[in-house]
């Protein structure tokens, strides 16, 4: 049997994705022919409304399936109108996918992760997942807001900018957080104060978020206090941007690898599998490695080609379904966001 | 009688026709737009493809404002429709590799 090939269409948040990808079933083997993105970056100090983000796939997206095509020889709404018609302009079947369900299977073609525990972190969703029969189980979730979130509204709150995305610019303040202003010398970050909620397996980042803008108008009344002349109280600490970013991501890091050590430990895994936007969070990534060590195994994550939402992880899961004889009927074709990772049944995989 | 009925709930009427090339096109264009629901839900599309070429919408609100928000959004929806068949299409992609 040849490869098969599959076109996938993403457009379930800002990001309009749309991929070539191959598997064959023989061999078992996959092939990136292209993964082309477009990003909607709103101003600094602004979020991305649907409106305007649905408006931008409909302007991009000729151009970006021209380019992904061109390599190899609501915002979902309108991608999906748009996928409706390319599959009857080219009598080509329709699957739908997933969105979860192409995240987890983009990313454990890329890293040979067979069997972990997936942490799903983006700015929609946030998930402690396993599998067993053929579902992707939900074990621990957000009980409010995603923890991308949580970060994406601390950026709008200190009025950084939101390209290239804004968890990236978070992280760069972050790591200022290290040293001087003078960027040169060393100096120990100021851990402050923020809460900490984890319930049982789940969490919730919506008080951390209202905590972490109370710091930061703090902030700026020292920094009116300041510019006025005037000087802090005896003991109180100056805040920072930094600070602020590197308190966040301590913060909320460590409640999501408390809530992935606890899944790993009851499915008896060692491997830990990170996707989704946030997943490209070096810090995160790092944080989640010391942890598997610590229990003898390793982490699996992808850098922001792959873990960013993009067209292929749509066209690897549809490709993976149609393989097993799954077909969305047209009348079918519509989109949710009721669609949760649990309700798939993963066919394709046996063990 | 039911008609009738109908024109009191949704006094609002707006009656769209947009001619296609040929009639593949306009199927398409009919089964790509007609799977989503109508926004906002007071609105009520009626949709129907004929055989010559000819997309026909009628769209039926409470108030003209509903109306202009539902029909808008038909519009952008179709103007993605058609870009897309322009330079999407099979024959579009084959006459360009044959050129090149």
């Amino acid at each position: 049997m040849a490869p098969l090939y599959a076109l996938g269409c993403e457009g379930s948040a800002n990001k309009l994705g749309i991929g070539v990808i191959s598997h064959d079933p023989a061999t078992n083997k996959t092939k990136i022919l292209s993964n082309i993105r477009h990003t909607f970056v709103s101003p600094p100090g602004t979020g991305f409304l649907p409106k305007d983000t649905a408006a931008h796939h409909r302007a991009h997206f000729v151009s970006v399936a021209r380019e992904a095509l061109r390599a190899w020889a609501p915002p979902l709404t309108s991608v999906a109108v748009a996928a409706r018609t390319l599959s009857l302009l080219w009598g080509l079947d329709l699957v739908g996918v997933n969105h979860c369900v192409g995240h987890i299977e983009m990313g454990r073609v890329i890293t040979g992760a067979d069997n972990p525990v997936v942490l799903y972190v983006s700015g929609g969703n946030t998930q402690v997942i396993a599998y067993a029969e053929q579902r992707y189980r939900i074990f621990g979730e957000t009980l409010d807001i995603a923890v991308g979130n949580c970060i994406d509204r601390f950026a709008r709150t200190l009025a950084i900018p939101n390209d290239p995305f804004p968890g990236y610019n978070v992280e760069q303040l972050a790591k200022k957080a290290f040293f001087e202003p003078d960027g040169a010398t060393e100096r120990e970050p100021v851990l402050l104060d923020l809460p900490y909620a984890v319930k049982g397996m789940d969490c919730s980042f919506s008080g951390i978020l209202g905590a972490a803008d109370l710091l930061a108008a703090q902030m700026r009344k020292q920094d009116a206090l300041l510019a006025s002349g005037g000087s802090l109280k005896e003991g109180e600490e100056r805040i920072t941007p930094e600070d602020l970013c590197f308190t966040l991501q301590e913060t909320v890091f460590a409640m999501l690898v408390e809530i992935t050590e606890r899944a790993m430990a009851h499915v008896g895994s060692k491997q830990v599998l990170v996707v989704g936007g946030v997943g490209c969070n070096e810090r995160l990534q790092e944080m989640m490695g010391l942890m598997a060590r610590d229990r003898g195994g390793s982490v699996y994550a992808t850098d922001e080609r792959f873990c960013i939402d993009n067209g292929i992880m749509i066209g690897l899961a549809g490709l993976l379904a149609w393989e097993t004889g799954f077909r969305t009927p047209f009348e079918d074709s519509t989109c949710t966001q009721r669609f949760r990772t649990d309700e798939v049944h993963i066919k394709w995989r046996s063990d | 009688m039911a008609a009738a009925m109908e024109t009191d709930q949704f006094p609002c009427v707006l009656t769209v026709q947009v001619p296609f090339p040929t009639a593949r096109l306009a199927s398409v264009a009919l089964q790509s737009l007609q799977v989503d629901k109508e926004l906002p839900p007071a609105s009520d599309a009626n949709t129907t493809g004929d055989q010559d070429k000819t997309l026909h919408v009628e769209y039926r609100a409470t108030t003209n404002r509903m109306l202009r928000v539902a029909v808008n959004s038909f519009m952008e929806s179709l103007n993605l429709v058609i870009e897309v068949m322009e330079h999407l299409d099979a024959d579009v992609l084959a006459a360009e590799a044959h050129s090149t």
